[in-house]
């Protein structure tokens, strides 16, 4: 289960999310995780599309039963170069499942960027859970060194997890047992 | 439709048919009464690995 940190902005605060994330992913038995930054990620942009593949990002989304998306609303949308990156793979993605985690300095927690990210992670073919993550006022939740200050957010995390890995697993028991169409 | 994984060799199952824009003149050539590109997908129920083919028109039946 990628954790996908979803802008390469300088002084992003949206790395601290993710991270806290990555690392309560990590305390799940038996979950394979890794934090993927756009910010690092060979990623031309003289291309789009599965043109622009990078082949050890599409091996880690085959290889995933879920992804993780931390990303910030900027100007009530998700960064562009999340959407770049996202729109490089397609089958690597269908039938698996997905979970926002919004970020924000203000109020909303990112939710405008969720409800425009959804349907762009529909038409992947990824299956959006029930449960988002919202870390409202994020300059306030972490102190300079990226701990957690309000520990709130520990509970909220746990619980959009615990559908996270539930979809994940009925996802991967319909991808190899339910034909299309048909019945298991 | 019979595909085995590329990793290990087993059955794999078909589990979607993705319909995509056409990416060339050649696939829009082929593009059918769908309005785009059959993308079937299958994972493999031994390791988990997804594979893809791009369905020509004749596939679709």
């Amino acid at each position: 289960m990628p954790v996908l940190l979803g802008t390469p902005r300088k002084g992003r605060m949206s790395e601290y999310a993710a991270r806290l994330v990555w690392s309560e992913v990590e305390k799940r038995q038996g979950v394979e995780t890794e934090l993927v930054d756009v910010a690092t990620l060979p990623i031309p942009v003289d291309d789009a599309g599965e043109g622009a593949k990078d082949p050890e990002l599409a091996e880690t989304m085959n290889r995933a039963d879920a992804l993780v998306i931390v990303a910030p609303e900027y100007n009530h949308g998700y960064p562009g170069l999340l959407k770049h990156v996202l729109d490089t793979n397609l089958p690597e993605y269908i039938h698996k499942a997905a979970g926002i985690v919004g970020v924000s300095a203000g109020v909303f927690g990112g939710a405008r960027m969720i409800q425009n990210l959804v349907p762009v992670l529909r038409e992947l073919g990824l299956v959006t859970i029930f449960w988002d993550v919202n870390f409202t006022s994020v300059h306030s939740r972490f102190d300079e060194d990226g701990a957690l200050l309000d520990e709130t957010f520990l509970p909220r995390i746990e619980k959009f997890l615990d559908e996270l890995l539930w979809m994940a697993a009925t996802l991967r028991y319909g991808r190899e047992n339910v034909p299309l169409g048909g019945s298991a | 439709m019979i595909h085995t994984c590329p990793r290990c060799g087993a059955e794999t199952n078909h589990q979607a048919d993705k319909l995509v824009d056409p990416t060339s003149r050649a696939e829009a050539r082929e593009t059918t009464v769908l309005g785009g590109v059959l993308v079937a997908v299958f994972a493999c129920p031994r390791c988990g690995w997804i594979d893809s083919r791009r369905n020509r028109a004749e596939d679709e039946g």
